[in-house]
């Protein structure tokens, strides 16, 4: 089948006007009803369209982790999901961490350890080490090194975050 | 005044104090700001890396939803280049001709409603090219060399008769790749115009250079011009100069009269923002068979833009960092149709330190002599050029006590003689004496009716501490608790600060920050002089101590008052001071300005069948000075110390030779160390304050890497026998 996108292109017409898509987004318990653009991601959803922009975009081609989110309580990297595909589904972001207020405990191990230099990683990595938790593989220090290599930090803070993550396990 | 001693709020490890920002989303780096009626901008790079373009079809990104200009070099005004800075030239100004000089080069800029439309836009911009042979290699014939481009090259004493009386001679040929900074935040500008005023968001290492660039290249006042970094998502370099895509932003944001945004993407990273350039490296070093250095001579050729400049002087640290009676340290660039490179992490130390600390481990083993033993003996007891004694020097202690952290003498000397089952076991040291770096500096300090205090200067903190240690600096001068003081930074309307680089901030701001704090005692003993109901009535700054927010006069601390008893009695809401910092000279002290120095220890594992190397263990010990904060402090040598394994195993920008294409511009095909590459290590802290300026502190922002290339080779050497001379260190180097 030809891509009518491909046929513009072949013919040197202008391209077709992309379609918008409507989607409700329940992110940290509430619900945005949004008109987007289809091409557009859950990452620029969140940050662009709802002002969430704790999640932030280091490579947007889903290497970095920085954009790393929980949707349905899985970890994603939000900037290879559309914001389409979410319909339905419960986002929670860095934000929406500790809804009581205080901070939740590996936000507050994280500010403890100096788990983080320039910060930029730090809500994405904070994600994972969540889901990590909760996923039960935090274990070991070898689980941690493993489970946590999705989230890259170009400031080294590495061995930091693997003791404020020991530190929350050795909490529980 | 207050004095710094030991024990006291500065340099304690307390947590940043932007943690509570950072840990929730809450810290706004430029990509997340937004302004009303915001547009967004996207960049077209060129995909030739040399030649002209021919013709540029604009018509249909033009006419493409959402779409409000696309420029070219046929449709943009004639821009200023930027001005001369503390770091050199400025890149060249963009789209001013129809020339290409590298791939990558931006050649359009479109600018649309949405992101998406943008970017969707300039895949529609179609540029014909008349591509030439590009110059890409450092060794091309036709590659112009540029001889002692900084004017660095040493001749020390006569090296031809020192190599005559040397017992061993030692020679290689070592390479570095280009690497890339990659800072993980995208880099992002933001700009939006009032008439002939501008702000402008920007990801910077240097928010004043950004704003005398924009106002030179635009040719509008500097003081209309305001430039935001609160937050900075790295920048090891990335961040030093005011790139192109910024002015291209400013232009566009001017052109359509709304604000515009750019975020560069990952790939436009690595040819937007410069990088480390490559070098080839002869070394050659001559010793007795005693273990005394006779001479050392080091060559360097470094890789430079066809139109720009940068300082990578990769030789002249040899010639101050022994003791050697012969020196001769050159540096040569080679012009290529590469994209700019700029300052990395520890530029030039990072490349140079690796030749000449592999050199002189082979110097050691050739005279039969302990690694850290011979070091020892060659250390610089004065500065090697200037015969002048050091501002401060604890080499010797980093050798001593990292050694001994390390467990050195477990170390057996033969190579391959120490082993953990199928794995080779290696020990390797390298040495670090980094060069001293400081330039002028500017801060404000008020202390309010509340008694609070507010500090602030337009530095910016790219994850080295600078909120953190300035508050604690100015918490520890004024007598005051942490929390009742605030340092501010980030907005070029502050008080001038220079760049986040060259390990040089700390240094000039706390300079700046204690000059500050100085005049401003002297502020409150002026409003006190004649007041006949303060303690204080008389006293000049030398008399009296600052305690809990209270000055009283030394020797008397239940006398005196405080600040706010002061404000309150004279009515007044807050004073003020500024102070500023200028770099001390060596001629005016009778020191030599010392750097940072250090000793790095490393432990590897070398699977010969597998080639696999693992970094295993480091220690670093480092004379840092004064330390501001130990936590914050050490997280820069990890930092740093993770930069150097990177350089050392993972990291090597791949340029296509046919076309000058990087090709691995991706974070999946680019290598860093994740998690499960780096090891937990060791940081000590050795020295005490230098003694060249009030603070004495010596910057740790990048001394953490270097060294730590050359010890992994060491450690190599010494696991298999096996001496390698290219980075990275790659499988191909390690099978046996």
């Amino acid at each position: 089948m030809k891509h009518p996108a491909t046929e513009a292109r072949r013919s040197g017409q202008s391209p077709p006007v992309v379609p918008h898509v409507d989607v409700t987004l329940t992110v940290n318990g509430t619900a945005h009803a949004l008109r987007v653009d289809a091409r557009v991601t859950l990452l620029d959803a969140l940050r662009d369209h709802l002002g969430l922009t704790g999640a932030k975009k280091g490579c947007d081609q889903g290497a970095c982790g920085a954009c790393t989110v929980m949707v349905d309580g899985k970890r994603v990297v939000a900037c290879l999901v559309l914001a389409a595909q979410c319909e339905g589904r419960e986002v929670t972001t860095v934000e929406g961490l500790s809804p009581d207020g205080g901070p939740h405990p590996v936000q507050a191990a994280f500010a403890r350890h100096d788990a983080f230099q320039c910060g930029y990683c730090t809500p994405g990595q904070i994600m994972s080490a969540v889901c990590l938790l909760a996923e039960g593989r935090a274990g070991t220090d070898e689980d941690i090194r493993e489970f946590m290599s999705g989230n890259l930090c170009r400031c080294g803070a590495y061995p930091n975050i693997r003791a404020a993550i020991r530190d929350v396990t050795g909490e529980r | 005044m207050t004095t710094l001693g030991t024990g006291g709020i500065v340099g304690a490890g307390i947590e940043r104090v932007d943690a509570p920002l950072k840990v929730t989303g809450g810290a706004r780096y430029p990509n997340d700001f937004s302004l009303p009626g915001m547009v967004h901008a996207a960049l077209v790079g060129s995909t030739v890396a040399a030649g002209r373009i021919r013709d540029i079809d604009v018509s249909r990104a033009g006419a493409a939803p959402g779409v409000l200009a696309v420029i070219t070099h046929l449709t943009a005004p004639e821009l200023a280049r930027g001005p001369l800075t503390l770091l050199g030239g400025s890149p060249p100004a963009p789209l001013q001709d129809d020339r290409i000089l590298h791939h990558g080069q931006h050649v359009a800029v479109v600018v649309a409603e949405s992101a998406e439309q943008a970017r969707h836009a300039a895949r529609l911009v179609h540029v014909d090219y008349e591509a030439t042979k590009a110059v890409l290699d450092l060794d091309d014939p036709r590659a112009e060399i540029v001889d002692d481009p900084w004017g660095l090259d040493t001749r020390k004493g006569d090296v031809a008769a020192g190599f005559a009386r040397a017992d061993v001679v030692v020679e290689g040929t070592y390479t570095t790749p280009d690497n890339t900074n990659n800072p993980l935040g995208l880099m992002t500008t933001l700009a939006s115009w009032h008439g002939d005023a501008l702000t402008v968001h920007d990801s910077t290492q240097w928010p004043h250079n950004v704003r005398t660039t924009l106002a030179v290249v635009f040719k509008v006042p500097e003081s209309g011009i305001r430039v935001l970094a609160p937050f900075v998502g790295g920048g090891f370099g990335a961040g030093l100069r005011v790139w192109p895509h910024v002015i291209l932003t400013a232009l566009a944001a001017r052109q359509v009269g709304r604000p515009v945004k750019l975020v560069l993407t990952r790939p436009q990273m690595f040819t937007s923002v410069g990088h480390r350039p490559n070098s080839v490296q002869r070394i050659r070093i001559g010793a007795t068979r005693d273990g005394d250095l006779l001479a050392i001579e080091h060559h360097g050729l470094s890789s430079v833009a066809m139109e720009d400049d940068d300082y990578e002087p990769v030789s002249f640290g040899s010639a101050v960092a022994y003791a050697c009676p012969h020196v001769l340290t050159e540096d040569k660039q080679a012009r290529l149709n590469i994209p700019c490179p700029g300052s990395m992490r520890a530029p030039a130390e990072g490349q140079g330190n690796f030749a000449l600390e592999s050199a002189i481990d082979d110097v050691a083993h050739a005279v039969g002599m302990d690694p850290v033993e011979f070091r020892l003996r060659n250390l610089a007891q004065e500065h090697p050029l200037s015969g002048l004694p050091w501002s401060s020097n604890a080499l010797r202690e980093c050798y001593l006590r990292g050694a001994e952290r390390f467990g050195w003498s477990r170390r057996t000397p033969e190579p391959g003689s120490m082993r953990d089952g199928r794995w080779l076991v290696g020990y390797g040291v390298a040495g670090v004496s980094y060069p001293f770096y400081q330039v002028p500096c500017q801060a404000r300090v008020s202390v309010r009716r509340d008694g609070s205090a507010y500090v602030r200067s337009a530095a910016v903190d790219i994850g080295t501490g600078t909120y953190t240690v300035m508050t604690q600096l100015a918490a520890g001068l004024l007598g005051l608790e942490i929390d009742r003081v605030r340092f501010d930074l980030g907005d070029s309307d502050m008080p001038y600060a220079p760049q986040a680089g060259g390990s040089g901030l700390t240094g000039a701001l706390a300079n700046a920050v204690h000059a500050a704090c100085r005049r401003l005692v002297r502020e409150f003993l002026d409003v006190v002089a004649d007041d006949p109901a303060s303690p204080l009535r008389g006293a000049v700054p030398g008399d009296v101590t600052i305690a809990g927010g209270r000055l009283h006069r030394t020797g008397d601390p239940t006398g005196g008052e405080s600040f706010v008893d002061i404000l309150a009695r004279h009515g007044l809401e807050e004073l003020s001071a500024d102070g500023r910092s200028t770099p001390p000279r060596s001629e005016d002290l009778g020191m030599a300005l010392a750097g940072a120095f250090g000793a790095k220890f490393v432990e590897v594992r070398v699977d010969p069948a597998l080639g696999l190397l693992r970094v295993a263990r480091v220690v670093s010990a480092i004379d840092g000075g004064r330390i501001l904060n130990e936590r914050t402090a050490a997280g820069q040598i990890i930092g740093g110390t993770v930069g150097g394994i990177s350089q050392a195993l993972f990291e090597e920008t791949l340029t296509d030779q046919g076309t000058g294409r990087i090709a691995n511009a991706t974070f999946g095909d680019y290598l860093m160390p994740v998690n499960a590459d780096v090891p937990d290590m060791d940081v000590l802290f050795v020295g005490g304050p230098d003694r060249a300026t009030a603070v004495g502190t010596k910057g740790v922002g990048e001394i953490g890497l270097v060294g730590l290339a050359a010890a992994i080779g060491n450690a190599v050497r010494h696991a298999t026998g096996r001496r390698l001379r290219s980075l990275p260190f790659t499988i191909d180097q390690l099978m046996l």
